[in-house]
């Protein structure tokens, strides 16, 4: 038995035929070819298949793919504009919050998840938005250096004023 | 494998009626994705999520009414939540990760029916029910007999949870939940502890005491004997440690890849009479004394 859906991923409209069994990230990458969501531990442990679901973040591994159908997924692939990464991607850059390279495309949805919720988040904020993402290479100290500056970089000079009077 | 998205609850109690053992029902997924990756794929799966109007926090005539395709998420950033079941709150709070409390419903967590599960303990001691539906109608389920085992509620294979009715405990009462792993919320609790106290007016007895246990019983249970121990009773540091070795010995545990069955009744009584102690610090601002 299959069934047709249609979603949005990253602006761009799909239509495609599927298992109900499905999970969104074997579909995500497999059917439709979005590679930046890395597949890991496969049962909602690592956060290496974090996407964004109608604005959440969430482990694409444990979430249907029949589940989708109708809504807007966003993917690491979704956020430079043309050849501008997204500030958050710059900042891992910068920081060299980057080592092998597996578990980015994850982080960085979270993180821009975070940066969508508060331009200013506190400590406890950016340990609980990247807590279900695990990385086996930096030892996380510059991931959190690559937030904060990803978070001043959003907020641009006036929002750091306005913090700074109010 | 077949499947379906029943639009209406009526739809999908007779889709379990009709399948009966052969049907699972799949909400967040979370669970049941892990289960069909890594055991085996159910012959029906009856997906609810399409179901409308089934995820809410509302407060009617002293209960707060939440439905069962609720996300954790949704539990854990309620204002109405955390202000009049904090303990409800906290428990939603250290649950896994963000992206899974965005995604598991507490309806999944009540069915799934882990001895583990984080909402438990807490909903067991503020004595929620679960509002089932049958083919042939509703029924309200008091949480202290809906759990029958690991995995077993009396929702059985042809029962839908709808809602989960939480009364709202006495103004004077103060919870706390405590939950211990290794990784912190990211664990699984290897064990969890809810206590709710409600001190007498004098502010020196304890009128009403409720301690449920997570993860050392085959299903979470209430620690009568020591509720007993303390019910009634002035609230001194010898009573509470001896009602939190109580709370230990109607542990049950099992040892398994995260702990001995040793190891975890130590923690049941550590983490009881911390409960204690801080429950009615919160409510009375004394420490339990003398
Ligand atoms: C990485 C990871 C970490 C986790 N951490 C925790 C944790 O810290 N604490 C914790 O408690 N749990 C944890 N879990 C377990 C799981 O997330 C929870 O049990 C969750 O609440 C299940 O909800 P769901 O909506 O995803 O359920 P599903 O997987 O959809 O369903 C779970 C079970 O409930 C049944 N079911 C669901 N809804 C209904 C309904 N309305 N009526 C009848 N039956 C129903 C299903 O048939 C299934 O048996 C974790 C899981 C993962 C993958
Ligand atoms: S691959 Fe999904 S969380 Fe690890
Ligand atoms: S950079 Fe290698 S796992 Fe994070």
């Amino acid at each position: 038995m299959s069934l047709n859906i249609r979603l949005v991923v990253n602006g761009t409209r799909h239509r495609a035929k599927i298992e109900p069994a499905l999970s969104l990230l074997d579909f995500l990458r497999d059917t439709l070819g979005y590679k930046g969501v890395k597949i890991c531990c496969n049962t909602g442990e690592c956060g290496a298949c974090t996407i964004l679901f109608d604005g959440k973040p969430v482990n694409s591994c444990v979430v249907l793919a029949a589940d989708a159908a109708g809504a807007e997924v966003v993917t690491v692939e979704g956020l430079a504009e043309g050849d501008r990464l997204h500030p958050v991607q710059q900042a891992f850059i910068d920081t060299g919050a980057v080592q092998c390279g597996y578990c980015t495309p994850g982080f960085i949805i979270s993180v821009k998840a975070l940066l969508d919720r508060t331009r200013n988040p506190t400590a406890e904020e950016i340990e609980e938005a990247v807590s279900g993402n695990i990385c086996r290479c930096t030892g996380y100290t510059k991931i959190v250096d690559a937030i904060q500056i990803a978070a001043r970089q959003l907020q641009g000079p006036t929002g750091l004023t306005s913090k700074a009077r109010s | 494998m077949d499947y379906f998205e029943p639009k209406t609850l009526r739809e999908a109690v007779s889709l379990l009626a009709r399948y009966g053992e052969k049907a699972k029902v799949i909400a967040g997924g979370t669970d049941v994705l892990v289960d069909m990756k890594f055991k085996e794929e159910p012959l029906c799966l009856v997906n609810i999520k399409r179901i409308p109007g089934m995820s809410y926090i509302r407060e009617e005539k002293g209960s707060l009414r939440i439905g069962a395709l609720t996300p954790i998420r949704e539990i854990e950033t309620s204002p109405l939540v955390r202000q009049k079941l904090p303990l409800l709150w906290e428990s939603a709070h250290q649950f896994a990760s963000l992206q899974i409390r965005n995604t598991a419903t507490i309806g999944g967590n009540v069915c799934r029916a882990s001895p583990s599960g984080e909402t438990l303990a807490p909903l067991l001691v503020l004595e929620a029910s679960a509002i089932a539906r049958f083919s042939k109608g509703e029924k309200k389920l008091p949480f202290t007999e809906l759990f029958l085992g690991p995995g077993k509620t009396l929702l059985g294979a042809k029962g839908l949870l709808r809602e989960i009715e939480v009364p709202l405990p006495s103004k004077e009462s103060r919870g706390t939940y405590l939950k211990h792993a290794v990784r912190g919320a990211m664990d699984i609790a290897m064990v969890g502890v809810a206590v709710l106290v409600t001190p007498d007016g004098g502010g020196k007895k304890a009128r009403d005491v409720r301690i449920g246990l997570g993860a050392v019983a085959p299903t979470p249970i209430r620690a009568k004997r020591a509720e007993k121990a303390l019910r009634g009773k002035t609230m001194a540091r010898a009573l509470v440690e001896e009602a939190a070795r109580i709370a230990a010995s109607e542990s049950s545990p099992i040892s398994d890849q995260r702990s001995s069955a040793e190891y975890r009744r130590w923690i049941v009584e550590t983490l009881t009479r911390r409960g204690l102690e801080q429950s009615w610090k919160a409510v009375t601002g004394k420490e339990v004394d003398g």
